[in-house]
């Protein structure tokens, strides 16, 4: 039995119990006092769902531990995600267990919120609605992207009671790709982006590695088509103002002027069209009248560059183009997105790499123009009762000219399902709390041909209900009918997605929950283009001539800002500037210079619509011209108990943008505004948690050209670790656990930082402690960024415990607590530990941390503590175990199976979640395992080999593109 | 008790210019039961301002040890500060009275006898300073105990690989042998003591003196005895430094890594003990008139032995430097660039100056005899010899192998507060001392007498 059955059958063993359980309401913590037969203590049960953090609809398996989830894991079965998940994935179980999670119904009155019993709830609500059937269009919904039964259900239900139709609200909807679309292919879709098989993909802005439509799948496909494996690599060119996570892993960064992305891609296009390719005349006259010398005054990027680009795009079989990310979506977004489907046209990648049918949930975003016109109608007078789904904060996440808030202020009756305070239940006048995604039924299509299916992975960890019984139950009693008649006749949602299922999965329910959904094969759609002349205009930006471009950008961490009130989100570093906490505002260094602002000055950004104060950040990679700015950092009132105080007003840049929609694509300008920056003169130290990105020539980073690693994989020339010792090797009888890491396949995104905080107990310190070095990381994702600092060449290096076989770490401790142990991993014994923190010092890696403090882990949240690791206490050391306890379930299992361990028995939760698969964790004793293949590879090296520690931990060296003389620092002989 | 005006010592305070008679075997005697007369005022101001710093100094750890290390202000990755630097500087301060004690002894320096037991008291009061820290630092003070080699039933043993075992035995055997050798070579005056006391005092003294009578016999013995601790206690002057040295030259990070550092650390550590010394003693002098046995020729010695070891040190300097250069190591060189440029250059530039300059006035032969110039001299060796050990400490850690988590260390009023407690404890124990014991010796400040000639005063009178 491989892992993958194991899955399957705890999944349905799993399953069964909870679809026995979950309906009634009843809140405990440790919910079974008779234990259920099915429900082994100490072992844990499997449920699959499907996570609803963003729009990508990623299967999960929820690890369930005497009845409580204790870790996520990505579902190896899903189609879109294949068993890993993102950092925001794995964060989802704060949301789970948030301390400040509404405890059942809530009714404001004047600022403050007072509970009140679900009946009296149900009955507020169903007698407004009963007095709205009079007055049509009176009664508004706005949901997250909801494909699902749920969606069905809620439009059923509008229909049913004579609402307006239901507004789905995603703020970042990629309408531009659909507007696109529809002109040059005549379908409104957002289509299918195979990055696995591009030789070259060519990004203008398109940020696929952090939020865009789906980043796990991205990153997946991305790998598959980038990393160097058997001597071959794709190539990846990006296009943006702005060096984001994305722009760091290209193996060509792009630097331009802001907003002139679709008269870059257009000059490429054309320098294509010159180099070659097509005969197609219409190409030519689309773009007839672009002049690359120009384009490459207007935009910055040399011509020379333009070239480079038009080459290897066009010689690529097949390549794929991508645009549009939400900081460079601006008035030229759909020209840029019909730009983009001509370069794809013209390369033949329409059918290869960018694949109709499949086509994204995306395509089904209500546009933003109707958000905007709901919102008019609201501040007009014309709503009578607003009811607000989970996962949606209008006055949070919608453009500041917009005025959302003010708007939803004058709704006579606002009913929120949220389940967290946010900036929109504090306007509502009763909070029904929607339960947690992981504690509900449900279904959502993340593209076509995959139907995930949601179950409940525990019961509710507060009073909760799902939206969906309580609106069946508010509507009948508005509508006067029973259960089993009228529009909604069903009790449950539960009810109504089993009967909407049972035609698909026609008895097989079970196997469906157990597998996470149904996966089939969408059918292909041929599409024609249509090819036409496109406007190279560049973004119109309104305010002041002098301003800077604002970039706003979605924060990979927290998306919208849906995900900002995770603390483990917010202490895990962005990875390219390594700020935690704070939200920032990025400037170039000359602009700051000029200004005289420094890091951590408070900077006024104020736009024709707003202004917010935040820290700056100058970097030296920022086109000068622009200011970026996260999107999404909010804080919950559980974030000030950890010591972090934010500072006045929102974070938020979206503040600062207008109400206009876009003409084209009706989609919001996220690019359109100039801004100006004014020193406040107050400070606000930032927590950076990475020193320097300057590695001081310390080979910690290490590269290879491609060439010569494709010439050393083909000679097979193994690097053997060979420093010699005056001491005799240690023994290891059966293993010797060791990991790899692929630091071309890295691409920086911080889902394993988080998988280890979810999987080992790690605390969450604070700002300011973090900011002084007391993070209890045990594994922090490094950027280190190579030559010239305005365009670096960066390496995402995971850095962890290196389990040295001649660890520094373990002689100097006096009681024994640091050791080594028999199977090669370097233990730590807290018990022992005397807290004298030599081994600290000791370890030129830095990894071990210490506690500080006593970590305050407030309910619910120790609920989420994986029973298999130790809470440490005060005074004690700490790092990395290589998962020992995932190590010991593994032998076990082996042991079970009178076999050794094998590759994929144990993966450690970094391993796991990992979207590219750059880590490899296995038995170094067994020459025939991944990971002792990949200790052989020829990129294989050790961080500070010279110190002779001998780490267990190999990196394996990225592999550049660049000609040597372009890239400074240093690569290894 | 009587109500008889306290008998001036010969000299009468400062040496109202002119030389300072000899005393004879009586006004040693009687000079030196007099400074255990009953305490003034002064004395009782300075016992409550050095108890109140303590106090603060104690709350502080109470503190730290409710709360968590967090107090302090470390961080990744200065594992180490301000503790570790103290400990070292009060194990440093040790030294100098072992050295005068039992090193000078058997050389036979006969200079030390004034000062050898404020010395060594002084020795064994910094040893008790310094014990305190490797508990003041433990993330977990209650299982300090771990490091002990006690027999238990779960086999569990100390690392003895690991220095700071190492540092346990050093300093236990280094405190146990000066306590030893302290309370020897306080017999015969503790005996003096209880002739001339009454009560309560006399039953203690008596106690303590072992039934010190004075015979032949027991002289032989006390010098055999006393001659083999000094002999037991000279390598230890070599030995616990350079242990407590290789805390750091057996640790990995650059700046530490160092086969320099055990002389380094104990020509170090003599400079800053009689630096101390004389922080202590001029001041004894000062206030009990003891201008007759803590003489100008005692304080040129001392003066001579700071400059010495100050221009010894000033070389170990340059060669650490060198050496790091020379070695043509990345991390060796990063580290000491940083070190001369970073963040701290103020700590290394404050340490240079104390410690390598301001020693240099002592050339000059007035500065090694005025009071006031030895004292501000020592006060900045003493302020230069921590900074060595930060410097040494901070430093080194904030600018190691790996740039990612390179940072400065900032002190929060936690650990200021309990090092400046720890001088406190410090000044408390001596304090206490030179009203509870004889802080010159009088045998040994006989032994360098002339041998009394009868009548000689007398004759003086006429």
């Amino acid at each position: 039995m491989n892992r993958r059955d194991f899955f399957k059958i705890v999944a349905t063993t799993g399953a069964t119990a909870a679809a026995g359980g979950c309906q009634q309401a009843t809140e405990q913590i440790l919910p079974l006092v008779v234990p259920n037969e099915q429900l082994v203590p100490g072992v844990a049960s499997w449920f699959a769902t499907v996570c609803r953090e963003c729009p990508a609809g990623c299967g999960v398996l929820a690890r369930n531990r005497d009845g409580r989830v204790v870790k996520l894991e990505g579902n190896p079965d899903h189609p879109v995600n294949g068993g890993s998940l993102c950092a925001r994935g794995q964060a989802a179980l704060q949301g789970l267990y948030h301390p400040d999670r509404f405890v059942g119904p809530q009714r404001r009155e004047g600022d403050a919120f007072t509970p009140l019993g679900w009946e009296d709830a149900l009955k507020l609500v169903s007698d407004r609605l009963a007095a709205v059937r009079s007055k049509p269009r009176t009664l508004a919904v706005v949901s997250q992207l909801e494909t699902g039964s749920l969606g069905a259900l809620l439009d059923r239900w509008l229909q049913a009671l004579g609402g307006r139709p239901r507004l789905t609200l995603e703020p970042f909807g990629y309408e531009a790709i659909r507007a696109a679309n529809r002109a040059t292919f005549g379908r409104d879709a957002v289509p299918y982006h195979a990055f696995e098989d591009a030789e070259v993909i060519l990004s203008f802005g398109a940020d696929f590695l952090e939020t865009w439509i789906s980043n796990g799948q991205a990153a997946r496909g991305f790998a598959r088509a980038h990393t160097f494996r058997d001597g071959k690599a794709g190539t990846f060119i990006h296009v943006e103002p702005r060096q984001s996570l994305t722009a760091s892993n290209a193996d060509e960064w792009v630097r331009n002027a802001p907003g002139t992305e679709t008269a870059v891609a257009l000059a490429v296009l054309k320098l294509m069209l010159e180099g070659g390719g097509t005969g197609d005349k219409r190409y030519a006259d689309a773009v007839a009248a672009i002049e690359p010398r120009k384009v490459a005054e207007d935009s910055g990027v040399p011509l020379e560059t333009l070239q480079r680009i038009a080459r290897a795009f066009g010689s690529a079989r097949p390549g794929l183009a991508v645009g549009g990310g939400v900081a460079v979506t601006g008035s030229h977004a759909t020209s840029l997105q019909i730009a983009v489907n001509l370069l794809n046209v013209a390369a033949g990648n329409v059918g290869k790499t960018v694949r109709f049918g499949p086509d994204h949930a995306y395509g089904r975003v209500t546009p933003y123009a109707e958000v905007a016109k709901l919102v008019q109608a609201m501040a007009a007078g014309e709503i009578e009762v607003l009811v607000l789904g989970p996962g949606v904060n209008p006055a949070f996440t919608l453009p500041g000219g917009l005025k959302a808030g003010e708007a939803i202020a004058k709704v006579p009756f606002v009913v929120s399902f949220a389940n967290l305070p946010d900036e929109t239940t504090a306007l509502a006048h009763l909070v029904l709390p929607d339960t947690h995604w992981l504690e509900s039924w449900g279904d959502y299509s993340p593209h076509e041909g995959v139907l995930g299916l949601m179950q409940p992975t525990m019961k509710p960890v507060r009073d909760a209900r799902p939206l969906g019984d309580v609106l069946l139950a508010a509507g009948r009693a508005a509508l006067g009918t029973e259960e089993g008649k009228g529009p909604l006749p069903w009790s449950t949602f539960e009810q109504y997605l089993r009967s909407v299922w049972e035609p698909l999965v026609k008895g097989q329910w079970e196997a469906a929950l157990q597998q996470g959904g149904l996966w089939r094969d969408a059918g292909a759609a041929a599409v024609t283009p249509k090819i036409e002349r496109v406007d190279a205009a560049a973004a119109k930006l309104e305010g002041a001539g002098d301003g800077l471009a604002l970039l706003p950008y979605p924060s990979l961490r927290f998306y919208d800002g849906r995900s900002a009130t995770r603390a483990w989100l917010q202490e895990v570093p962005d990875p390219v500037t390594q700020v935690a906490w704070d939200a920032w505002v990025e400037l170039n260094t000359e602009t700051a210079a000029r200004l005289g602002i420094q890091r951590g000055d408070v900077v006024r950004v104020t736009s024709p619509h707003g202004a917010i104060e935040l820290p700056a950040y100058p970097s030296a990679s920022i086109h000068p011209a622009a200011v970026a700015i996260p999107i999404g950092h909010h804080y919950a009132p559980y974030h000030v108990r950890l010591k972090y105080v934010p500072g006045s007003g929102t974070a938020n840049p979206m503040a600062l943008l207008p109400a206009a929609a876009d003409a084209t694509s009706g989609a919001p300008a996220f690019l359109s505004v100039k801004v100006t920056l004014a020193r406040t003169g107050a400070r606000r130290p930032l927590a950076v948690l990475q020193a320097t990105h300057d590695q001081d020539h310390r080979e910690i980073a290490q590269h290879v050209e491609l060439a010569r690693a494709r010439e050393e994989a083909l000679r097979g020339a193994a690097r053997e670790d060979a420093r010699p010792s005056m001491y005799s090797e240690q023994h290891y009888k059966t293993y010797r656990w060791g990991m790899t890491v692929d630091v071309d396949a890295c691409i920086g995104c911080q889902a394993c930082a988080v998988a280890c905080q979810a999987e080992n107990n790690v605390p969450v310190v604070g700002k300011a402690e973090a900011a002084y070095g007391r993070q209890v990381h045990w594994l922090r994702v490094e950027r280190w960024a190579d030559g010239d600092p305005g365009q670096p060449h960066n390496t995402f290096l995971p850095m962890f415990c290196q389990h040295c076989e001649v660890a520094p770490c373990e002689p100097v401790c006096p009681v024994f607590a640091a050791y080594r142990t028999e199977e090669g991993l370097n233990g730590q014994v807290y018990n022992r530990c005397v807290g004298t923190r030599y081994c600290g010092n000791n370890c030129p890696y830095h990894v071990r941390r210490f506690n500080w403090w006593n970590y305050e882990i407030p309910a619910p949240l120790d609920v989420q503590l994986n029973p298999d690791v130790t809470v440490r206490q005060l005074g004690v050391m700490e790092k990395c175990t290589m998962c020992i306890q995932r190590i010991v379930a593994g032998k076990d299992h082996a042991r079970d199976e009178k076999r050794a361990v094998r590759d994929g028995d144990i993966l450690t939760a970094c391993q796991q979640t990992c979207p590219t698969k750059a880590i490899t964790f296995g038995n170094l004793k067994d020459e025939g395992s991944a990971v002792s293949k990949q200790r052989h590879s020829p990129r294989a090296y050790h961080v500070l080999d010279e110190l002779g520690t001998r780490p267990g931990v190999t990196y394996l060296r990225k592999v550049v593109r660049a000609a040597p003389a372009s890239r400074p620092g240093k690569g290894h002989a | 008790m009587t109500d008889e005006p306290r008998p001036r010592p010969i000299a009468g305070g400062a040496p109202a210019g002119g030389a300072v008679p000899e005393p004879t075997f009586a006004d040693v005697n009687r000079d030196v039961l007099a400074t255990l007369g009953p305490p003034g005022n002064l004395y009782f101001a300075w016992m409550c301002v050095v108890g109140l710093i303590l106090a603060c100094g104690i709350l502080a750890w109470t503190y730290q040890i409710y709360f968590g290390m967090g107090a302090a202000g470390k961080r990744t990755p200065q594992m180490w500060a301000m503790y570790i630097t103290t400990f070292v500087f009060w194990i440093g301060i040790g030294h100098a009275g072992t050295l005068i004690s039992a090193v000078l002894y058997l050389f036979r320096a006969r200079w030390r006898t004034s000062i050898y037991r404020a010395a060594e008291a002084m020795t064994i009061f910094a040893v008790l300073t310094a014990g305190l820290f490797p508990l003041i630092h433990a993330g977990r003070m209650w299982f300090a105990y771990f490091l002990l080699p006690y027999p238990n039933q779960r086999y569990l043993w100390p690392n003895f690989k690991s220095p700071l075992v190492w540092d346990v035995f050093a300093i236990s055997t280094y405190l146990s042998i000066s306590t030893v050798f302290f309370i020897v070579g306080l017999v015969p005056d503790v005996a003096a003591l209880r002739d001339a006391s009454t009560g309560w005092r006399r039953r203690v003294f008596a106690m303590l003196s072992l039934g010190w009578e004075g015979s032949d016999r027991q002289w032989r013995h006390y010098r055999r005895a006393y001659g083999l601790f000094a002999a037991l206690a000279t390598p230890l002057v070599l030995s616990v430094h350079s242990v407590v040295s290789w805390d750091f030259a057996m640790a990995l990070v650059p700046g530490w890594h160092s086969t320099l550092f055990a002389p380094f650390f104990v020509d170090g550590a003599i400079f800053s003990g009689f630096a101390m010394v004389l922080v202590l003693v001029l001041p004894m002098r000062h206030f009990f008139g003891l201008h007759a046995y803590i003489r100008d020729r005692h304080l040129d010695a001392m003066a001579k032995l700071i400059l010495v070891t100050g221009l010894v040190l000033t070389y170990f300097y340059a060669c650490e430097a060198f050496t790091s250069w020379y070695s043509g190591d990345h991390f060796e060189k990063a580290s000491l660039f940083w070190r001369l440029t970073g963040s701290y250059w103020w700590a290394l530039g404050t340490m240079y100056f104390c410690n390598c300059v301001s020693p240099l006035i002592l050339f000059w032969k007035p500065a090694r005899t005025s009071p006031v110039i030895l004292y501000v001299v020592s006060i900045l060796v003493l302020i230069g010899m921590w900074f060595e050990r930060f410097n040494i400490i901070v430093p080194s850690l904030a600018h190691d192998f790996y740039p990612a988590t390179w940072g400065i260390y900032v002190p929060t009023i936690t650990d200021s507060t309990i090092i400046i407690g720890s001088f406190a404890w410090f000044f408390l124990l001596f304090l206490g001392f030179i009203k509870l014991m004889p802080s010159l010796s009088i045998v040994e400040v006989k032994e360098t007498l002339s041998a009394p000639v009868k009548d000689l005063r007398h004759a003086g009178h006429h």
